[in-house]
């Protein structure tokens, strides 16, 4: 704790006249922790391996082998074709309680009495998990509320990116969640073989230190949502579109350019993009965690703004945006980009790479018309490509601490259910829904999802996110699952390290809302609202509000990580 | 009809000597007595208390390091640390002086308009076109900021409807709704669409209790319809005026939240930064906590509360009632 300031105890004295709390001062109050620094919200680094409560690796058999066989978690391996189902759980357990979970939903809620929920509850052993959705566009923020509320039913489904709203997600989670670590800790494979199967790196993103200073206090705090790798994110574009002008899949920064300015037309309604900024730093190079990288060279932890490529980078957006390449109202970030493209007004989109398998499939269902296709790695100035790829945990499923221990393990029975791979019955089931209701059997031998099943089971998350299963693949259309492959294995070479792999980092808040703020003024950059010139001023801010602060942390974090 | 009589005997009938007794009634005898007002009172003093009092003491977690996971007495006092991060953050002074430019338009730019309206209202005779002017008017406000902006994006955005007149006719894209430098404009079109009718009715309430033989006789001595206007109705419902400016004097630094944060993407953080919106941002959205939001909340409050008990003294001065008096 840091020395009390000399003016401190007047101010306290005068609070507490101001406050007429004299009498809790008298108690003991605030005045015998006297401390004139702000010590919370000060950030975490937390570490995912080297644990030995972790639950016990053991091997779950695969009933079917891929078709495509890749080198997991950044090149997962596929199924080009649809096989028999097996049972993977065959000793069902029996469950009576009923559990509410918070979960996200992009789009509208599902029908909470669809069949589909009692057909699950049913496979699963009769326990009911009822699903709490939360409007996934605001739900990283709400979910701060409802957590520290204890209003979030019995669980919550929190994506590693929504953490940020947490001013110290670590004080969080060891303080409203269920330590499953006295129960999950071993051999587990005889109640849950399944949990016991999925990566033990899963498992190490589920840990948190009650105290971040003593690793002795480290628990597991969470079920592991998933343990991805490789690409998740890239920039689709229109084939057909591409095509019909006679235009080439661009494979540079500068291509890309030259195909914007020859497709879009401002005064015909038709635009290049409606807006990239998120992904496209890695296109100039700009990777790492929260902007920060380590410099070999200067031996220093260096920002991506302090780079001369982001000023590259901020100079190609501003490009976009003064020669009209990008929809006008971009800039309110309301647009519907996905419904754009699919009407031929944009080029390309910024997106989860699923929404490459949804187009597609929705042409192949006759519902839309074209191709989309995500572009290549692309660097400017001849530069090598580079692709960021980090394996880890991208969320993770919270229990509520008032459960008690029956009730968790209850639940750990439904994560065990979830957690079986494609080419199970449970899978399928969890995945695809009731067959005949939410999915038939295409002439291919895949499931083609019903106009019910595409609104009830293909969100995104619901229970297919309660669990990491014991692998992840490549499934659903063939070609889709052939195509996604070979560009997986085609991007392994531009693979770009994360120097932070294996650790999870939460900066300071203060760091944090410095962070936003200067993503605010990349955005006015971007957009016209301020020159590039004020760049230097930007950094320079950033830097000495947080940023400075977050240089320092982020640098013994990676000490502390590959040494001195 | 009964008729309240003292109980008391005539002063003539007690002797001159004898000191005059006032009996003190007991707090027994006072609520047996007042109460059924009690009771009325008691909703407001419950709800006061649990929704106003009883936040405000919690005010207190501006000056700590404050944690909801710890028990209260833990939290460490930091003085005045998080109101020193707040006045060194380079975006709290430009969050404040939007705030304060936002709530100066307001005030003099709504604050005559609704006036205005009120007495374009009181003049129209016709019962039909005055509830049609009425509803067009006040409806607007019953609309969600989410709604007024959609509206005017769609009308005046980039690719809204005006703007593909003026580009189908040849010209250039207007460019308003995403434009930081007409956002101010923009801003007081939203006011005085959404809210100008709603503040008339105010008003027309303060109008309608001006006594009408007053006009007449003003009439019949040749008073023209403006200096009816200036002797007659202006002074009528000038303490309404006085003490709705009071008010919102001190909600000067409340200037809102959904309007600016609606349209915080489209324009920009650093025109449309306004202190509730500095909070949103800061302590929830980039996750400074709970005790730096309160810190910027008590601040505003102060503030407020400063500027209502100027603004009352002024009112005194002035001869106005003002929002209450010490006597």
């Amino acid at each position: 704790m840091a020395t009390p300031s000399d003016r401190t105890p007047f101010k306290r004295r005068s609070l507490f006249k101001a406050a007429g709390l004299g009498a809790a001062g008298a108690a003991g109050l605030p005045v015998l922790a006297a401390c004139s620094d702000i010590e919370s919200s000060g950030g975490s680094t937390q570490a995912t391996t080297g644990y030995d409560f972790l639950p016990t690796h053991e091997e779950w058999p695969l009933p079917v082998e891929p078709d495509l066989v890749g080198e997991p978690p950044h090149h997962p391996s596929g199924f080009t074709s649809y096989p028999e189902p097996v049972q993977a759980i065959t000793d069902l357990p029996s469950g009576s309680g009923t559990y509410e979970l918070t979960v996200p939903c992009w789009g509208p809620a599902p029908a909470k009495d669809d069949p589909y929920f009692t057909a699950v509850y049913e496979a699963w052993g009769g326990t009911k998990l009822e699903l709490r959705q939360g409007d996934g566009m605001t739900y990283g923020d709400t979910a701060v509320q409802w957590v520290k509320a204890d209003e979030y039913g019995d669980g919550i489904q929190l994506f590693n990116y929504m953490t940020g709203s947490f001013s110290n997600f670590q004080e969080t989670v060891v303080n409203s969640f269920y330590d499953l670590t006295d129960i999950v800790q071993g051999d587990i494979s005889e109640r849950w073989p399944l949990l016991a199967a999925i990566p033990s790196e899963a498992w190490g993103y589920a840990v948190w230190q009650k105290d971040p200073d003593d690793p002795e206090t480290a628990g597991i705090y969470a079920i592991p949502m998933n343990y991805n790798g490789g690409q998740g994110n890239g920039i689709l574009a229109r084939v057909d579109l591409l095509e019909a002008e006679g235009l080439a899949m661009p494979t540079t920064v500068e291509e890309f350019l030259e195909v914007a300015r020859a497709w879009s037309d401002d005064a015909a309604g038709r635009w290049a993009t409606v807006g990239l900024d998120w992904f496209i730093g890695q296109w100039f190079g700009l990777g790492g965690t929260d902007g920060w990288n380590w410099d070999p060279d200067q031996k220093k932890m260096i920002n991506n703004i302090e780079r001369p490529e982001f000023t590259e980078l901020m100079e190609f957006r501003r490009t976009l945006w003064d020669e009209k390449l990008i929809h006008p109202d971009a800039p309110t970030g309301t647009l519907d980009a996905a419904a754009m493209q699919e009407a031929g007004q944009v080029m390309f989109t910024q997106d989860n790479l699923v929404r490459w398998n949804d187009y597609n499939l929705k042409v192949k269902r006759g519902e839309i018309e074209g191709r989309v296709a995500p572009l290549p790695p692309l660097a400017a100035k001849g530069r090598t490509p580079t692709v960021a790829m980090a394996a880890g945990s991208g969320g993770w499923t919270f229990l509520n601490k008032n459960l008690s221990r029956e009730q968790v393990e209850e639940i750990l029975d439904i994560a065990n259910w979830c957690a079986s791979p494609f080419g199970t019955k449970e899978y399928e089931l969890l995945n695809y829904g009731v067959e005949g209701e939410h999915f038939t059997i295409g002439a291919d031998g895949t499931p083609v999802f019903t106009t019910l099943g595409s609104e009830v089971v293909q969100g995104p998350v619901h229970y297919k996110a309660l669990a990491c299963q014991v692998q992840t693949f490549l499934t659903g259309d063939p070609d889709m699952v052939a195509e996604r492959f070979a560009y997986d294995a085609a991007i392994q070479d531009y693979r770009m390290e994360n120097p932070f792999e294996g650790v999870r980092i939460e900066p300071p808040a203060e760091a944090k809302a410095a962070g936003s703020t200067l993503w605010d003024q990349q955005q006015d950059i971007a957009y016209g609202r301020a020159e590039l010139s004020s760049i230097p001023d930007m950094v320079e801010t950033y830097l000495n509000n947080g940023g400075e602060a977050a240089r320092q942390y982020y640098t013994d974090a990676y000490k502390a990580l590959h040494g001195e | 009809m009964a008729t309240l009589q003292s109980t008391a005997p005539p002063d003539t009938d007690r002797p001159a000597d004898r000191p005059i007794v006032r009996r003190k009634r007991t707090v027994l005898q006072r609520l047996r007595h007042d109460w059924p007002l009690l009771l009325l009172a008691l909703p407001v003093v419950a709800h006061l208390s649990v929704f106003h009092y009883w936040p405000t003491a919690w005010n207190i977690i501006a000056f700590m390091d404050y944690s909801p996971y710890r028990p209260f007495w833990e939290n460490p006092f930091v003085g005045f640390a998080w109101f020193e991060r707040l006045f060194a953050d380079p975006y709290f002074a430009p969050a404040l002086a939007n705030t304060l430019k936002f709530a100066a338009l307001n005030l003099l730019c709504m604050f005559p308009l609704s006036v205005a309206l009120a007495l374009a209202m009181n003049s129209i005779i016709s019962v039909k076109v005055r509830s049609t002017f009425q509803s067009i008017v006040y409806l607007p406000h019953f609309f969600s900021w989410v709604l007024v902006v959609t509206v005017f994006v769609q009308v005046l955005g980039a690719d809204g409807l005006v703007s593909n007149w003026i580009m189908a006719g040849g010209g250039e894209r207007l460019d308003f709704t995403s434009n930081p430098e007409t956002f101010t404009f923009l801003v007081w079109m939203q006011w005085a669409w959404k809210d100008a009718g709603w503040g008339m009715i105010i008003f027309l309430a303060a109008l309608s209790s001006i006594n009408p033989s007053l006009y007449e006789a003003a009439a019949s001595d040749g008073a023209n319809r403006w200096r009816r206007m200036w002797h007659i109705t202006l002074p009528g419902i000038r303490p309404v005026i006085i003490l709705l400016l009071i008010l919102q004097i001190g909600g000067i630094l409340s200037v809102g939240f959904e309007q600016y944060q609606l349209q915080r993407q489209a324009v920009g953080f650093q025109a449309t930064e306004v202190l509730d919106t500095y909070v949103y941002y800061q302590s929830i959205v980039g996750g400074q906590g709970e005790s730096f939001g309160t810190a910027a909340g008590l601040f505003k409050g102060v503030i407020g509360l400063i500027l209502i008990l100027v603004a009352n003294k002024i009112a005194h001065r002035l001869g106005e009632q003002g929002i209450y008096q010490k006597s």
